[in-house]
Order: C-alpha cells, then sequence, then structure tokens
C-alpha cells in the first residue's frame, strides 16, 4: 500500500493530528508552569513581609512602640550588649577584625553573623579610617526596645 | 603448509571483502572527514565514522567478531542500544550540562519548540506514504527531531534492524545543521524579520533553576509517561547540576560519564551499519525522508514564530523558531551566525537556546506518542 | 561548580561584554558555597584566585587591621590576583553563609593574554576598584561600605 491510502490504512493523519497536539499541549502546560514558578517564588520570599502586615493590626490593639530596629532579630539584640562592653574595652574608633576575634574568643556564638546585622542595621558604623565605631542613636533605640520587652 | 597460507589467505579481510564493503568503508571515511577536518560534531561523527570502519572489515561468520553475533564484544557494547541504555544516560549528561534559564526566562519561546516538531509527523504520513510499515515510519520520523538520542530510543523500541542507518541520518543531519537550515531560514525570513533584536531576558533566579527540573519532569511524565526514562533522567540531570549540593555527581554526568557513553553508542552504531544492512533501498529512502524531516521541522520552527509575532507585544525574530529542531547547542549557533550576517550587533544565541533546549523536550515527548501508538 | 552567562550578565564586572566573551569565561569560573567565618583569602598568601561574590556578607580586613565589609552581588575579593603584587593585601572572611564564583588567577590571565579587547574591558573595572581600596591597603581612609 502506497501514497493517501497507506496513510489511511493505518491511521496516519489520526496519529499525526493527536501527536503533535499532545506535543503542543505538554510544551504549553511546561511553559505556563514555568512562567508561574517566579512569581510563585516571588510570594514565597515575601512571605515574611505579608505575615508581618497582618500582624500589624494586632500589635496596635497591645499598644506595642512601632519598632525602631526592624531588620535586628532578637536574639542578636539580647548580645549586642555583650558587643557593647567589648567595644568599651578597645575603644572607639575599633577594628573589626579585634572585635570579630575577642568575641570569638569571649565564646559568642555566631560572632560573623552577629557582627554582620550589626552592621547592616547600622548599629556599628564605619569611621573614615578603616576602623568602627558604635552608631549612638541605634544604641539607645535597642536599649529602648529591650527595656519595653523586660517590661512588658 | 600452503594449505594453510592458502586457508589464512582466503580468510583474511581482502578475500572475504566485496565492493559494498568498500562503499561502507567510503561512506566511514567521508564521516570521519566531516567530523575531524569541517569539525561538524566531531564528538559524535568520529565515533561513528571509526565504527562504520570496525563494522564493515568483512570477517569469517560465526567466528564471535561481528555485531550482530552473541557473544562478541562488539555485541555486547551493543546491547547498550538495543536495550535503550545509552539514551537516557545521554539525556542525564545533557541534563547535567544544559543551562535552562533562558527558556525559563521567556517560556513562550517553549512553543517553537513544539512547532518544529511537526517536522517529526509530517515525515511520519511521508514514510506511511511510501510504503513503510507504521513502526518503521515513526522512527524515520522521529529524525526531523534532530535528537540522536531519541532517535535511537524510539528505533530500537520499534524498528531494531534500522537503527544503524536512522541514527546515521540523524547525526549526519544534526552534523550539517549549519548546511541544511540557512537556506530554509533565509527564505522564509524578510531581511526586517532578520533584524528584528529581542529584547535581554530577565534574571532567573537560583530557585527557579531548582524548581523547574522537578515541575518539568512531573508534568511531561504526567503527560506522556512513555517519555519517562528520556526526560526523567533529563530532568534529573538539571537538578544535579542546579541544586550546587551535588556537584561531584553533576560534573561526572556532563563529563566523564556522556563521553564513555558517546563513545559506546558512537561506535557501535556505526559498527551496526554492516554494508547488508546499511545498503538497501531503504537506506536511499531513510536518508531522503530524514532530510525532508529536518527541511520541514526547520520551516515550521519559522512560520510558527512568525505567527506567533502576530500576536505578540515583544517581538520575537523568526530566526530563533529554527532552533526548535534540538540540535543542541548547533541549530542555536546557527540562528546567531544568521542573524549576525545580517546585523553584526545581533546576539541571538541565548534566546535560541530556549526553543532549542525545549526541541529536545519536545522530540523526546514526541517520541514517546509515536511509541506509546504504536505499542497499542 | 559552573556558573551560566546569565549570572555573570548581572555582575557589574561583566556587565559590558558580548554575549561571546561571556561565552569565553563561563566555563573558567565555578560556584562555591561558603559558609560563615570561612576565611577565602589570607593576607601576604600568594593570590591564586579571586571570588565574586553573588550572595553573603564578607569582611575584608587589611594592616593595621583597618577593614570594610561587602554585602552586594558583584563585589570582588582577591583583587591582588589580576594585579600586582600577586600576593592577597588582606584577609577575607564570611560573616554568614553565601555563595561566590571563583576563578584561578592563571586562567583569568591566560584569557586576558588571549583576547586584549576583553582583558582591557575588564582590567579597567579592576582598576576602578583597586583604587578605590588603595587607601585601606595603604592606610589611607576612602569609602565607607562597598
Amino acid at each position: 500500500m502506497f501514497g493517501f491510502e497507506a496513510i489511511i490504512a493505518h491511521d496516519g493523519l489520526g496519529i499525526s493530528v493527536i501527536g503533535i497536539s499532545i506535543v503542543f499541549v505538554s510544551l504549553i502546560l511546561l511553559s505556563f508552569a514555568v512562567s508561574r514558578i517566579h512569581k510563585l517564588i516571588g510570594l514565597w520570599d515575601k512571605r515574611s513581609k505579608y505575615y508581618n502586615r497582618s500582624k500589624k493590626p494586632q500589635q496596635k490593639d497591645q499598644k506595642t512602640p512601632s519598632v525602631l530596629v526592624p531588620t535586628l532579630p532578637q536574639d542578636v539584640q539580647r548580645v549586642s550588649r555583650q558587643f557593647k562592653l567589648l567595644i568599651e574595652w578597645m575603644g572607639e574608633p575599633f577594628p573589626l577584625p579585634k572585635l570579630l576575634d575577642l568575641s570569638g574568643k569571649c565564646g559568642l556564638s555566631h560572632p560573623h553573623s552577629t557582627i554582620n546585622e550589626f552592621i547592616k542595621c547600622e548599629l556599628i558604623i564605619p569611621a573614615e579610617n578603616g576602623y568602627y565605631i558604635l552608631n549612638k542613636q541605634v544604641e539607645e533605640k535597642i536599649l529602648l526596645l529591650e527595656e519595653k520587652r523586660s517590661s512588658a | 603448509m600452503e594449505n594453510l597460507l592458502i586457508e589464512f589467505l582466503s580468510n583474511t579481510g581482502f578475500a572475504l571483502a566485496d565492493y559494498r564493503n568498500i562503499i561502507m568503508i567510503l561512506v566511514g571515511i567521508i564521516i570521519l572527514y566531516l567530523g575531524v577536518a569541517k569539525e561538524y560534531e566531531p564528538l559524535l561523527l568520529v565515533p561513528i565514522g571509526f565504527g562504520i570502519l570496525i563494522g564493515n572489515i568483512p570477517v569469517i561468520k560465526d567466528f564471535g567478531l561481528g555485531i550482530y553475533e552473541s557473544g562478541s564484544f562488539l555485541n555486547y557494547v551493543y546491547y547498550g542500544v538495543t536495550h535503550d541504555i545509552y539514551p537516557p544516560l545521554i539525556f542525564l549528561g545533557i541534563g547535567a550540562l544544559t543551562d535552562f534559564s533562558t527558556m525559563l526566562a521567556r517560556p513562550v519561546l517553549m512553543l517553537l519548540g513544539a512547532a518544529a516538531q511537526i517536522g517529526i509527523f509530517t515525515t511520519f504520513l511521508g514514510a506511511l506514504a511510501i510504503g513503510f510499515p507504521p513502526n518503521e515510519a515513526a522512527s524515520i520520523g522521529i529524525i526531523g527531531g534532530a535528537d540522536g538520542p531519541t532517535a535511537i530510543f524510539l528505533t530500537a523500541m520499534l524498528a531494531p534492524r534500522l537503527i544503524g542507518p536512522i541514527a546515521v541520518a540523524a547525526y549526519s543531519y544534526m552534523a550539517l545543521v549549519p548546511v541544511i537550515q540557512p537556506p530554509i531560514m533565509r527564505l522564509l525570513t524578510t531581511r526586517k524579520e532578520r533584524l528584528i533584536k529581542m529584547e535581554e531576558p530577565r534574571e532567573v533566579s537560583k530557585k527557579e533553576k531548582i524548581i523547574f527540573p522537578i515541575v518539568g519532569f512531573l508534568l511531561c511524565c504526567f503527560l506522556a509517561p512513555a517519555a519517562l526514562p528520556l526526560l526523567g533522567m533529563l530532568f534529573f540531570g538539571n537538578l544535579l547540576k542546579e541544586c550546587v549540593v551535588v556537584e561531584r555527581l553533576a560534573r561526572t554526568a556532563r563529563t566523564s560519564l556522556i563521553d564513555i557513553v558517546t563513545i559506546l553508542l558512537g561506535v557501535t552504531v556505526g559498527a551496526s551499519t554492516q554494508a547488508d544492512v546499511f545498503l538497501t533501498r531503504q537506506s536511499i529512502g531513510i536518508f531522503a525522508l530524514g532530510a525532508f524531516s529536518f527541511a520541514i521541522a526547520t520551516a515550521s520552527g519559522v512560520i510558527f514564530a512568525k505567527i506567533m509575532n502576530l500576536f505578540l507585544r515583544k517581538k520575537i525574530n523568526p530566526l530563533v523558531g529554527a532552533a526548535g529542531v534540538s540540535a543542541v547547542p548547533n541549530s542555536a549557533r546557527v540562528v546567531q551566525m544568521v542573524g549576525q550576517a545580517e546585523d553584526p550587533t545581533n546576539f541571538l544565541l541565548m534566546h535560541a537556546m530556549a526553543p532549542n533546549i525545549s526541541g529536545v523536550i519536545g522530540s523526546a515527548i514526541a517520541a514517546a506518542i509515536l511509541w506509546s501508538f504504536m505499542s497499542l | 561548580m559552573s556558573t551560566d552567562i546569565q549570572t555573570l550578565k548581572s555582575l557589574d564586572l561583566f556587565a559590558d561584554l558580548n554575549f561571546g566573551e561571556l561565552e569565553q569565561i563561563t566555563p573558567l569560573m565555578h560556584l562555591m558555597k561558603v559558609t560563615e567565618g570561612e576565611v577565602l583569602t589570607r593576607k601576604g598568601e600568594p593570590a591564586r584566585t579571586f571570588f565574586i561574590i553573588l550572595s553573603g556578607n564578607f569582611m575584608l580586613s587589611f594592616k593595621e587591621e583597618r577593614s570594610f565589609t561587602l554585602h552586594n552581588k558583584g563585589n570582588i575579593i582577591g583583587l591582588s590576583t589580576v594585579v600586582t603584587p600577586f600576593r592577597y593585601t588582606g584577609t577575607a572572611v564570611a560573616l554568614t553563609d553565601g555563595l561566590v564564583l571563583l576563578m584561578q588567577g592563571q586562567e583569568f590571565l591566560r584569557l586576558i593574554q588571549s583576547n586584549s579587547v576583553l582583558g582591557d574591558k575588564i582590567m579597567r573595572k579592576i582598576n576602578k576598584i583597586v583604587s578605590e581600596r588603595m587607601p585601606y591597603m595603604t592606610g589611607g581612609w576612602g569609602k565607607r561600605r562597598h
């Protein structure tokens, strides 16, 4: 059998039409799924933001003060006092590697990431000569926050 | 002693050879020439070309030497071809090698990878029309997918005796992509279209790259379960690459493993093209249909890109449609070459990689569908 | 771990490079995970590797314990790998877990030597960064944070 007759006999047209349709459907679905992935990841990454937003009204009810140092985790806030003592002992401006070294020797946990948090929330800021100083304003805010928490 | 010498001489290749062996050895030398001198897909053509030489040395029958004689070295190695072991392993390596980010950045380009598969089904119809039975027609059609492992995978399932000619046709045309595609691309596009500059793809996050192989695998294999061996390995390889924590495995998959399997596959596929199997009228038909399949696949991709442009706000350069015919990354490079010939400042390579990679997925799905239909 | 062209293109150091140039660099760059406290370079040691930050936070300290911190994607560590004296002038420590791209200095120099246009583009940017960091190395003062 040859020609169109052979195609019809073996249901070639049906196989081809269904086949190419399935290929298209598969890749359209995959394309759709792929186009959603980054949006879903975006939502997932911002979940803490949404969570905080949903928490806000509750905070208002409790009449707690607005957080002045929003990016500093609580455990880091707690150890800030110990770091402050080390800085006072070294004197300002102080070299950052020395603070790192001392905090490690004193057994403070995760000194590297803690110092990083301090820098990011600007509790520790660079002086103009490659050394660092404590930012008094942020320090006061942290103290205030801690007092409020302990009184609560 | 004289008898011994005569017997020995009568058993040498010189005495056993006929004109068909010589023709096949010449074919092997041409393929080696293309691989070595022209550098067309040398990693594939050199093993295949030398395999053809190995397979066409005339040897005494039942001496345990030939690839089709059970117990021979070549027969053992050929087991990986006939039992579909090598193609999924190559897909594992391809997955561990390939960066899917351009595809993830602009998923709409994946449709071009689907459009190019029209070539497979058109050729399937063409092969039926000239008298091939459906299982062989399906195996011939898959040449248009421009994916050697996929072509071997399907042929081993549906028409094992055609593995040699189909694999050689598929790999030869893949190697000849820079020759076959440009005239078709130029014919179907205007200069204005070839000058279209596509905007930079967005940055794709690491998380997206890690999630994609899992989502892609689940989606594709739920839709076309027969694609499991190929796509399972492809997406697994890609997960190894992207998840960062198993770099040793990813490196092995994309270097040592894929190299070893390519050597074994290439040599045995080459050796399977023995004159009595290869030099037939069928093979001429397979080669002719293979070229037709490639041309249709290229044209389908380009035309579909032009159709998409009617609806898209951000226009795509129709040349990238030609990359839908897998042949990673050769056809993407051809797109870049043709695009730059018009405008040296136009960089289409990364845009072409998207349909190029989706073409791999598309051709594996097409193979799975054909396999399913033929097994019903 | 290898990287991809898109990641490189997003980095300031390679932003001006075309696709072909990025393609040359991609195989030379390798991804590396770093953990908090890990030392990437030590002052005075031969500079064999330079690093580009993809994520994480790092501290670079120089003589007299002067230091600055790096927090942004694309910031570079180990510039001495490609400029004199080919010895690290500072110590780099990871303050948090992170991901960096690293390139062996030898490979980078070979690349720069084999493609002078590409080399020029990259070296211009590197020289700019070196001049910004010079006060920390020499004892003057410079920018507050990078």
